[in-house]
């Protein structure tokens, strides 16, 4: 198994790097460091021209890209990519599908004051297009653990199988605790009628997905859970979230099949969440788990 | 550990896609780095006020040392493809000391365009507001001193931004962007024609071919001026010239695409110079081409009369061809900077590269400090800041576009005489224009020491392009002394190190 981190030398870069260990951990998978060099249009019409600057650039970027590769402790394999294109989210899609990769991992902006999560461009612009599991660490993340919880979140709409598969899938492979959540904003006075209704889908939705059993839902490994709150992010904030746990949450029916666009809710869970989150593409299918060869880690190959 | 060069991954040593641009693109990049809309509002007035009707003439005689020395430029650029800018040429040719001169140079042109350009966009930002809303009040808060100054910092602050950010700007949008300023600026001439033709011009002049004699001109300062002025509006001619790679056929496309560009910018300069002699002629009372208060940006004055209720096109063409100017222009004293803080030619700092966005972060901001620094001060000191700093910007260019062309012939010298072709575009046509551009440079700055010279402002008796021009040319030399103390690697020549092409085979 391969993970691309979206590699950038910020504080939200390391933050990505430490999210991609904890999750590689025990997993026998390899991180791959891609860093993007942006590819400039010439249409630009810089002048008086200038060159050498690209060679300074490339420079720098194969230093960050060791400092990167620092970060990962030795019991994980690593290797490190440059990467060419116009657009930094267009050439990690390209690099994660060349490499197989099963997940994409990036660092959410660290600009946002108030907000764990705060989305940057090329963070956005992956949500919206990418065709495997995203995952966003946020500001400052530094457990390299492994991950210790799953969490589902799933909506009353249609596709919550898909997640629900993937979630499953994960908790299997990893031998982690599951828990299922749905988020129910009340206005004050509104009756708790829709908290129950949620708990009846999510039974239903655990029922119907394959490789999950009836009899699986007592075991104290699977929970069900529902979050409630004045708004969705009064909902998150009110669940209780473990270290070392991880959300994992579908895409909106705006996504084109097999790929990721991140829906209005998910958008409002990200902006209260404290842990990292995948967010897993339109009828997207939990491939199995094929260890791929296994990679010396050598910040050379690569470059 | 070795950093190996990933640049053969299907790009050109600048960073560019191969094989993108075909003729018509790579024509219109050369008109965007020329912006014409923008040159000729600027440049032609303080043009005028020189040479008075032979600007034609001027504009012709204009292009010949910038032709010579882009010959040499594109030699340069071919042998040395990945080390860029004046600033390495140079040193490579002269070692460390000119080669910081000649970093200077650029740099000092470049952040005194940068200004020029924020304040030409700021006037046709208030024409335009005043177009939009019927209301000529809105125009002269442009003339409110710190109204303008703050609003042109917030220009520069914004093309910095994006340079910072690192955006791009897209074929189409160049496309568009050079496509209305052609077609405005042809209608501006079209229209001045029509008063002509109608009577109804401000006042009429009959074209005549003394207009395009250049020995016409009364003196030799006056020639050495409006030279140094014509090398700025073509400016950017030869970024077409040093595209290689990422045009479709390097064999081809640059060369014809330069001859495309120069054949387009002529006929426009002629069509649009013509027009505004013929219409406003070259009086020095209102609407005349000789009036100093048109002069720093003509259009502006003339545009309302001649193109009637469609002038707002013509400020919407400055105002965009000029910030998209800024914004492009923000790209290349950045990125030299950065080289000269990579090379220890500055402190280290310049060298950053913004881990976010990948641009050279601290010398962005840098040059758009000097640049904020430099148009506050000329705002403050001069009468007419547009007209003094496009005379300065004349010198400056003159300056590192004249040690370039030497560097060229040094460079080159070993095989200079090795067959026609060396000899006439690695050493006579450098050589020529090289001295030509240094001559210009040195009877204009003598010339502008006289304190009526350009807009006629001075200080203690010297004249402000003077004060400006070489005062920056000495705050350069200043630096290189401090940084010699501080750093002097780069002087010694441990770190770029003098080379000529014989060292390289």
């Amino acid at each position: 198994m391969r993970y691309v981190v979206g590699y950038a030398a910020t504080a939200r870069g390391g933050d990505a790097v430490n999210l991609a260990v904890a999750l590689a951990r025990r997993q026998g998978a390899t991180v791959d460091l891609v860093m993007v060099m942006p590819e400039d249009s010439p249409y630009n019409g810089v002048y008086p021209p200038v060159s050498g600057f690209d060679d300074i650039l490339a420079q720098q970027v194969a230093q960050w890209l060791d400092e990167g590769l620092a970060l990962i402790p030795n019991d994980v394999q690593a290797q490190a990519h440059i990467r060419r294109g116009e657009s930094e989210a267009q050439a990690l899609i390209e690099a994660a599908q060349e490499l197989g990769a099963q997940l994409l991992v990036i660092g959410a902006s660290s600009t946002g004051l108030f907000k764990r999560f705060s989305i940057g461009s090329v963070a956005s612009s992956l949500l919206h297009a990418a065709p495997i599991p995203v995952v966003l660490a946020p500001a400052g993340y530094s457990r390299t653990d492994p991950i210790m919880r799953v969490t589902c979140a799933l909506g009353t709409r249609a596709g919550a199988a898909d997640v629900m598969e993937t979630a499953v899938a994960m908790a299997k492979s990893r031998q982690l605790p599951l828990r299922l959540v749905s988020l129910v904003a009340l206005g004050p006075g509104d009756s708790t009628a829709g908290v129950e209704q949620a708990r009846t889908h999510l039974h239903e939705v655990a029922q119907g997905t394959p490789g999950l059993g009836t009899e699986d839902l007592d075991r104290p490994g699977v929970e069900i859970v529902v979050g409630k709150g004045r708004s969705i992010e009064d909902a998150v904030d009110e669940l209780d979230w473990e270290k070392g746990e991880i959300l994992l949450i579908g895409s909106s029916r705006l996504a084109q099949n097999a790929s990721i666009f991140l829906g209005a809710t998910a958008n409002r869970i990200l902006r209260a969440l404290p842990v990292p989150m995948i967010v897993v593409p339109r009828n997207h299918k939990p491939g199995p788990s094929v260890p791929s060869p296994v990679a010396h880690q050598n910040p050379e190959a690569a470059k | 550990m070795s950093t190996t060069r990933v640049a053969d991954s299907g790009l050109s040593e600048k960073g560019l896609k191969a094989g993108s641009v075909g003729l018509i693109g790579a024509v219109v990049i050369g008109v965007s780095c020329i912006a014409p809309a923008y040159t000729l509002t600027a440049a032609l007035g303080p043009t005028v006020s020189e040479v008075g009707v032979h600007l034609p003439a001027i504009f012709l005689v204009g292009f010949i040392p910038m032709l010579l020395v882009a010959l040499g430029y594109r030699e340069l650029n071919n042998a040395m493809p990945d080390a860029g800018t004046s600033f390495t040429w140079a040193t490579r040719a002269f070692g460390p000391w000119m080669g910081w001169v000649g970093g200077w140079g650029l740099i000092a042109a470049t952040i005194i365009v940068l200004s020029n350009l924020a304040a030409v966009a700021v006037d046709f930002f208030y024409l335009m507001l005043a177009q939009i809303f019927s209301d000529p009040a809105l125009a002269d808060l442009t003339l409110n001193l710190p109204l303008n100054i703050a609003t042109t910092l917030v220009f520069i602050a914004g093309a910095c931004w994006i340079s910072y950010r690192g955006m791009e700007t897209t074929k189409s949008f160049q496309y568009i962007l050079v496509g209305f300023q052609l077609l405005v600026l042809g209608w501006f001439a079209v229209a001045a024609f029509a008063h002509v033709a109608n009577g109804t011009a401000f006042d009429a002049t009959t074209i005549s071919a003394d207009w395009f004699n250049p020995f016409a001109v009364e003196s030799f300062s006056q020639f050495a001026a409006g030279v140094s002025l014509s090398i700025f509006i073509f400016w950017g001619w030869d970024v077409t010239l040093t595209m290689n790679e990422e045009t479709k056929n390097p064999e081809k496309t640059p060369g014809r695409a330069a001859t495309v560009t120069v054949v387009v910018i002529m006929v426009i300069y002629m069509t649009v110079s013509l027009a505004t002699l013929a219409f406003a002629g070259i009086g020095t009372e209102g609407l005349g081409a000789g009036n100093p208060e048109n002069q720093g940006s003509i259009f502006a004055v003339l545009a309302g009369p001649v193109m009637g209720p469609f002038a707002i096109l013509m400020s919407l063409a400055i105002l965009s061809s000029s910030a998209a100017s800024l914004q492009s222009t923000f790209v290349s004293p950045a990125r030299t900077l950065l080289s000269m803080g990579h090379y220890r030619a500055l402190p280290k700092s310049f060298g950053k590269i913004s881990p976010a966005h990948k641009s050279p972060g601290y010398a962005t901001v840098a040059a758009a400090i000097a640049a904020a620094g430099f148009y506050v001060i000329t705002r403050i000191l001069s009468e007419n800041a547009l007209w003094d700093t496009i005379t300065a910007l004349g010198l400056m260019i003159c300056f590192y576009y004249g040690i370039t062309a030497l560097a060229c012939v040094w460079y080159f010298r070993a095989e200079a005489f090795r067959g026609v072709r060396s000899f006439f575009f690695k050493f006579l046509a450098p050589l020529l224009g090289g001295v030509i551009l240094l001559v210009m440079f040195f009877k204009t700055a003598y010339d502008s020491m006289d304190p009526e010279y350009g807009s006629g402002s001075s200080i203690g008796g010297v004249g402000l392009v003077f004060i400006l021009g070489c005062g920056v040319l000495a705050l350069g030399l200043v630096l290189m002394l401090i940084m010699y103390k501080l750093r002097p690697e780069f002087f010694k020549g441990e770190i770029l190190s003098r080379a000529s092409q014989t060292d390289n085979l």
